[in-house]
């Protein structure tokens, strides 16, 4: 169940993240062609940073679901498995606390927004530009929450995700070599 | 005492394993919310966002894009068959061609792991058939693979570049020359070892085979010419520049090589995606930590302590390089640059040291970080290739780390070195 819960997951965030990708290269591309050809875009810097700002968002919650952001796993890894099982609770517990904050103070800010819009594309909320906020946060805990199992299988048999990561990169070179 | 409680909570989520993007935001919340109540926290979501709409960190997910588009084709093999074919037929030229083509290649996608395992496997293989020592292997491929770090495009200089509000193109023309001296310093290295423990050379050199090996690998060598040659030009910025590194690397992997298809493109965005936000989500978080760092003035009262020990410039800059060597040792570079930066620029500012110079100084550090354990994924990914051990390979590399840590000197006691370029085309 988690299982298939995770693959869609992983896939829906996959998805909007090669989107984001796909459109801030084109943003940026369609900027140098328009600029060449005398009439720069207007609204390029901000559409191309708010661009960023979500594949921020929905790229983290992607690292996240594959626990892939930088941490230092080394010492972690050196305690005793009874304080690691421990230790591996809190950290959950403070991941989760941090994005619920920033989850909840996202929300309670489009409301605060109101009617402003972005400065060059005048029909474009603020609130629909800034939504990332909550939303990225809520994906964020829901990536923590889907892979929780097995990230805490790994903590217990002391599996290190960077030494996972750099052999998975020497078979993917060995294969195309 | 708000100092302790800064790097006492950083120490303590770190070692229990909290993200450290999570880790910096998390201290720096609490900490805003302890002196100026809960309503902070309304302030930490939107500094959040601004940090990471950054415009000049626009260029890190399209250089990454690039390189992890170029990482899926053949570009590694036939670099080495160009490299193997100029310098093939010095002693030693196996490990030479290794240097030649991580400083051309290393560092291309963001993922210093990925590319170190494209050149490593098939590069130290290749060595250890030719009698060259495992550790020797994984030590060349290491440390050559750090130096291309100061060779443009780089990532940590984007990042550097977009924190420390320095110029971009400018830190890239700054690396090219010590880039250039760290590399052929490490081949003359290489050539001592070849003497020493009389190591092969490759095949007679031949104007035939160079020429039909320039050929093949003239269309990977086309793309850093003409988006390099467009930044440094002035005719395209550095963000522009890696839009075309996009377009190009498409072209080139896609129409000329016709080696990239739906699953190779897939997995390239998605590494793109991933490499990005992990650096972004550090960027975004830590701009909530400059903010709180900035409100109860840490950077001002560092650059003030530093200044009441010494205000010589070159005092200064043997300080920061002694804390960076030492943060380089645990921390991954990104995350180092972006902890680093906010607290050391005033005082840089204050002492009057040119930001690019300190550009290079930070990056060239991040490099030594690279080939330090006990954080050390390059050296782990080569160590992992060779099947050697990490601290047995690591005595063999203590020369290597020398040539990083003299470029390092260089850099920061003579500043023509990476500044000369600048001032000729830029002041």
């Amino acid at each position: 169940m988690i299982k298939t819960l995770n693959r869609w997951f992983e896939w829906l965030l996959e998805v909007a993240s090669i989107i984001l990708l796909i459109s801030l290269a084109l943003v940026v591309v369609l900027a140098v062609i328009f600029r060449f050809s005398g009439s720069s875009l207007v609204w390029y810097d901000e559409v191309a940073s708010v661009l960023l700002a979500w594949l921020t968002y929905y790229g983290a919650a992607l690292a996240a679901l594959k626990r892939g952001h930088l941490g230092f796993a080394g010492l972690f890894l050196a305690l005793p498995r009874k304080i690691r099982s421990l230790a591996f609770v809190l950290a959950e517990f403070f991941v989760i606390s941090f994005f619920l904050a920033i989850g909840w103070a996202g929300w309670y800010l489009l409301g605060v927004f109101g009617e402003e819009t972005l400065i060059s594309l005048p029909w474009v909320p603020l609130w629909f530009t800034q939504s990332v906020i909550p939303i990225g946060a809520a994906l964020f805990i829901a990536a923590e929450i889907l892979s929780l199992p097995d990230a805490w299988h790994k903590a217990l048999v002391g599996t290190d995700y960077e030494k996972q990561e750099i052999e998975e990169a020497i078979e993917e070179a060995r294969q195309s070599s | 005492m708000t100092i302790a409680f800064i790097v006492i909570g950083l120490f303590i989520l770190v070692l229990i394993n909290v993200p450290i993007a999570v880790a910096l935001g998390l201290v720096a919340i609490v900490g805003m919310m302890i002196s100026r109540g809960y309503d902070s926290v309304y302030n930490a979501a939107l500094t959040m966002f601004d940090g990471a709409t950054n415009f000049p960190l626009l260029a890190i997910p399209l250089f990454i894009l690039a390189g992890a588009l170029m990482n899926t084709t053949s570009i590694s093999r036939r670099l080495i068959s160009l490299t193997s074919a100029l310098i093939g037929f010095v002693r030693g030229g196996l490990a030479m061609v290794n240097v030649g083509v991580s400083m051309f290649f290393a560092e291309i996608s963001g993922s210093a792991v990925a590319d170190v395992a494209a050149l490593g496997s098939v590069l130290i293989p290749a060595m250890v058939r030719r009698r060259y020592t495992a550790k020797l292997a994984a030590a060349v491929t290491s440390s050559s693979a750090s130096i291309a770090i100061i060779i443009p495009p780089s990532i940590a200089m984007i990042i550097y570049g977009a924190l420390a509000d320095a110029s971009i193109v400018q830190l890239f023309v700054a690396g090219i020359v010590p880039g250039v001296l760290g590399g052929l310093a490490m081949m003359a290295l290489c050539y001592w070892h070849a003497v020493r423990q009389d190591l092969p050379r490759e095949e007679a050199f031949d104007l035939g085979r160079l020429w039909k090996a320039f050929k093949e690998a003239g269309w990977a060598l086309m793309l850093p010419v003409i988006i390099l040659g467009g930044i440094f030009g002035g005719i395209v910025t550095a963000t522009e520049g890696a839009g075309l590194a996009v377009v190009a690397a498409l072209f080139i992997g896609g129409v000329i090589y016709r080696e990239l298809n739906w699953k190779h493109l897939r997995k390239a965005m998605i590494e793109g995606v991933m490499q990005t936000a992990v650096v972004m989500l550090l960027v975004a978080t830590s701009a909530v930590l400059g903010l709180y760092l900035t409100e109860i003035q840490v950077p001002q009262n560092f650059a003030r302590w530093v200044m009441d020990l010494t205000n010589n410039k070159y005092a200064v800059l043997a300080l920061l390089n002694c804390g960076l060597f030492v943060i380089g040792m645990f921390l991954h570079g990104a995350a180092a640059i972006i902890l680093v930066v906010p607290i050391v620029m005033p005082l840089i500012n204050q002492i009057g040291i040119d930001p690019i110079q300190f550009g290079l100084i930070m990056t060239l550090n991040i490099a030594v970080g690279q080939q330090t354990p006990p954080v050390a994924s390059v050296l782990v990914t080569s160590c992992s290739i060779a099947k050697t051990d990490i601290w047995e390979t690591t005595k063999v590399n203590i020369p290597f780390i020398l040539v990083l840590l003299g470029v390092l000197l260089l850099v920061t006691y003579v500043p023509a070195v990476s500044l000369t370029l600048v001032d000729i085309f830029y002041k």
